[in-house]
């Protein structure tokens, strides 16, 4: 159980003393005058989770630099080509999820029209779906002969995938940051005769900002990263350029050059998003919670905000799910019931590589949020692994593996050791869903009391345990949800670590799809769907139904 | 709130399941590093246990992608045979010095001396041809006969393509470079590139039903994903295979383009004799009766008969060239491809 904080009947700190004490000048201060003291258990712990996470990326910034053979020309044409479509494809894909998510998130939480309860956690379903299963479903069930001939197809079929399949990791956070946005400033805003579009546009929005970007960022760096559908689109981006170099030309060196510069790409937008952000603090001002005003929307409004969610429902989940269901009934009933093996595969997978992934983000967030700079070095550090494909990210682990075998610290690429690898690619890869999640969560808590618990005596394991993580509780639990669902989905790196005769629900659905078998890659890819959606929902009612004060 | 309970009993699944997968069976195995990954290949394996008693365990993953973790276990691999569903990672494997060279007699006997390395480094068990497919009533079959027509200025607007990064293309352009030179590959190329109809994308079977949907006319494609299509238990997939036919190209010139299915011997196998068996027996009378049925791919050898699906597509001259040349001249085509923007 979370102690209770001292009970605060009024807001000590008014909102605009927070607003201009930026939290951004306190840490710094503090980390400036504690950095001495800073060998705390907690930095230990963040420090060994920031190497961790960060060692992957770094080993493949380094292989990158090393100076080899005459391939880095080819390398030029195609990281050019694959800039410019990473980027459009960020601006079109990226900014439709962002907007479909966090316009869904504020209709489902500060407004009131039919249906809204049930879209308020089903919204959450097409975070199921990996974008290449989307893909695949889309070019079969729209194509000029199919069942719905509307052209899916190239860049702009892609970007239609990416703001479908994507828009939930916006529409997750947001709704976060709207339902935990306090009551006083928005009833404030309205006492001061704020009309309701002033109140979206200037109070609700950038209070939740925070959410809305740490929920972009990762739509993003997931559009970045992404391999398969871009691929089965013919979309040239980054991470088709690594594979094409690496693959068609037979250029590893050259695939990694682009893997670095992809990863040098997503530090940077870190950093900027970083500073944008480190000058303001979103602290609440009250901790008193009472429910939420919602306006009552009535005809068209009511009609138009039910079609929308409905809609993003429909084409994200509902109708790639039943087609799939189509094309997996056309098997026989033995294709279905051997994919019991690789359910539980992926569901170990998955359950394990989150905790673990779980844990190292929450270190990691932790100590970024007290102001420690190895914290946020790691927060940075985190970021980059999730803005690279999984396969790039595992080549890392990978030569880290080959030094340690010339030190002869380890021997061979065994079960254990393949599966240590794998989890610890994943962490490497997703815990910046973590880290992200949990950092925003951690950002509503107000600026004095980390102080205060200090002020009281409280060390820094005590302040983690009673303080940060009760707060934190609740986006952690939609981070690793969000970090299980990924690993369930995650392919590239699955494939190339996993030990003997140890096949999951992807590397089924890949195994097939990649040989043109649609129908037979239906069935896993189904499960993958259906797997990933009952945790799903599950949390997402929990979430919608745990803010405290809402019934 | 994390439950105590719950949480040791997760780690308990967990490090169960880690002692399932590292514990090893008892009897002989064989570890297979494959870049196929069909189910057919799994009733093959199942075939060769009841045959040998020796059990296969599989990695079927991506054929780049193994290579680079061959490269990293180095000789503490496990990895006994690998295989590949394409001559040019083979090749690739040979050339990392990954492989070793083994003959037999029973390989020599049964793989045609075009089909395998000269000294054993890889043996070819299985083939498929790329042909052009084509849109009935619309295209006379008969007006095409060669790969060079796709790129003549008449064409315009009639091809669909799948992208250049695709192994099967990469290799059908490492033979023309081969056999007519770079220069006339690029010329190919960028001939067949002006006629696209859309730009690439998708698959094989992709390309067969734009050309089914009315989108272009004529497309590449390999010849199994065609019979797939014809023998799909969806419907919709029959009345799109009915639209389309195949033509064998270059009959009066080079021949049609052939690939292969092929595996050779990890150059540090722990268990050789194994590797060696397994790969004997993907060659044998029984092994290739069986490939044909599950996959449509053309058995190595010539004394085995196709599946009647595949003799219906009737006999064919194949590509004479040594097939370690799709690998060497690889990354060439796949320059060409990138100069020309088939992408």
């Amino acid at each position: 159980m979370a102690i209770e904080l001292p009970p605060r009947q009024d807001a000590p700190v008014p909102l605009w003393t927070s607003a201009v004490i930026g939290d951004d000048r306190v840490s710094r201060e503090s980390s400036l005058l504690a950095w001495p003291m800073k060998a705390d258990i907690v930095s230990i712990a963040a420090l060994v989770a920031a190497v961790l996470v960060s060692a992957p990326a770094l080993a493949v910034f380094l292989l990158a630099l090393a100076p080899h053979g005459a391939e880095s020309e080819l390398a030029g044409g195609l990281m050019r080509d694959g800039v410019i479509g990473t980027l459009l494809l960020m601006l079109i894909g990226g900014g439709g999820a962002i907007a479909c998510g966090a316009a869904a998130a504020w209709l489902v939480t500060l407004c009131r029209f039919p249906g809204r309860g049930v879209f308020e956690w089903l919204l959450v379903a097409p975070l199921a779906a990996p974008s290449y299963v989307l893909a695949y479903a889309y070019s079969s069930l729209t194509w000029a002969g199919g069942p719905i001939a509307f052209p899916i197809t190239g860049f702009w079929g892609a970007a239609f995938v990416y703001s479908l399949g994507l828009y939930p990791y916006v529409y997750l956070a947001a709704r976060a940051a709207f339902a935990s946005q306090s009551v006083c400033a928005l009833e404030a805003a309205r006492t001061l005769g704020a009309r309701p579009g002033a109140l979206i546009w200037r109070v609700a929005l950038p209070l939740a900002r925070p959410g809305i970007v740490a929920g972009g960022a990762l739509a993003l760096m997931e559009i970045a990263a992404d391999y398969g559908a871009a691929q089965h689109f013919g979309v040239t981006t980054m991470s088709t350029a690594i594979f094409r170099a690496w693959y068609g030309h037979g250029a590893p060196h050259a695939a990694l050059q682009i893997s670095a510069l992809l990863l040098a790409a997503a530090l940077f937008f870190l950093l900027i998003e970083r500073r944008a952000r480190g000058r303001r603090s979103y602290a609440g001002g009250s901790s008193r919670w009472r429910p939420l005003p919602r306006y009552q929307l009535r005809s068209f409004p009511a009609l138009g905000a039910a079609l929308f969610c409905g809609l993003l429902v429909l084409l994200g989940a509902l109708l790639p799910l039943a087609w799939l269901a189509r094309l997996a009934l056309l098997r026989s009933a033995d294709d279905i019931a051997s994919l019991g093996q690789p359910l539980l595969n992926s569901l170990l997978l998955a359950g394990v590589g989150a905790a673990v992934t779980l844990v190292l983000a929450a270190l990691i967030a932790v100590a970024a949020r007290r102001g420690d700079r190895i914290g946020r070095a790691g927060v940075l550090a985190a970021g980059m692994g999730y803005a690279a494909p999984g396969a790039v990210i595992a080549l890392g682990a990978l030569s880290l593996f080959a030094l340690a075998r010339q030190a002869h610290w380890i021997g061979g690429f065994g079960g254990a050791v393949a599966l240590a690898t794998l989890f610890w690619t994943y962490a490497a890869r997703f815990s910046a869903a973590g880290a992200q999640s949990i950092d925003a969560g951690l950002s509503r808590l107000a600026t004095g009391v980390d102080a205060s618990a200090r002020t009281l005596g409280a060390g820094p394991l005590r302040r983690l345990i009673a303080i940060d993580l009760p707060i934190a509780a609740p986006s952690a639990a939609a981070a690793a949800l969000i970090v299980f669902v990924e690993i369930l989905k995650e392919l590239p790196a699955t494939l190339i670590l996993r030990p003997f005769d140890f096949d999951t629900l992807a590397v089924k659905a890949y195994a097939y799809a990649s040989d043109e078998r649609l129908i037979q890659s239906a069935a896993p890819a189904l499960a993958i769907f259906l797997a990933g959606l009952a945790p799903i929902l599950f949390l997402s009612r929990r979430l919608s139904r745990a803010r405290a004060g809402a019934r | 709130m994390p439950d105590p309970t719950r949480r040791r009993l997760a780690l308990g699944a967990a490090a169960f399941a880690l002692a399932a997968c590292t514990g090893s069976g008892s009897g002989r195995h064989v570890n297979v590093y494959s870049g196929r990954h069909y189910d057919s290949d799994l009733r093959l394996y199942a075939a060769f246990k009841a045959k040998t008693g020796i059990e296969v365990r599989t990695l079927p993953a991506n054929g780049d992608q193994l290579l680079e973790r061959l490269r990293v276990e180095g000789d503490q691999t496990e990895a006994d045979l690998i295989v590949t569903a394409d001559a040019g990672n083979l090749y690739r494997l040979q050339e990392s010095g990954l492989l070793q060279p083994v003959v037999t007699p029973a390989l020599e006997a049964a793989v045609p001396a075009r089909l395998h390395e000269p000294h054993g480094y890889w043996w070819g068990f299985s083939k498929r041809v790329r042909v052009i497919a084509y849109r009935k009533g619309e295209i006379d079959p008969a007006e095409i006969t060669s790969m060079d027509d796709l790129a003549d200025p008449s064409r315009r607007g009639q091809i669909c393509a799948r992208s250049s990064s695709n192994v099967y293309n990469l290799s059908l352009l490492a033979a023309r470079i081969e056999r007519l030179g770079a220069a006339n590959a690029r010329a190919w190329a960028a001939g067949v590139k002006a006629n696209f109809a859309r730009d690439p994308q998708g698959g094989d079977i992709e390309q067969i039903r734009a050309i089914a949907a009315g989108e272009c006319k004529l497309a590449i494609t390999n010849h199994y994903y065609y019979l797939r299509l014809a023998t799909s238990p969806d419907p919709a997939d029959k009345a799109v295979a009915a639209q389309v036919g195949l033509i064998f190209p270059d009959q009066n010139g080079a021949g049609v383009h052939v690939n292969i299915s092929g595996a050779g011997v990890s150059k540090f196998a722990q268990r050789k004799a194994e590797a060696i068996a397994l790969l004997e027996f993907l060659v044998s009378d029984e092994a290739q009766r069986m490939l044909a049925p599950l996959n449509e791919e053309y058995p190595i050898r010539p004394d085995i008969a196709p599946t009647p699906a595949l003799a219906a597509l009737g006999s064919f001259k194949e590509e004479d060239i040594p097939l370690e040349a799709l690998g060497r001249r690889q990354a060439e085509a796949a320059q060409i491809y990138e100069a020309v923007g088939w992408r």
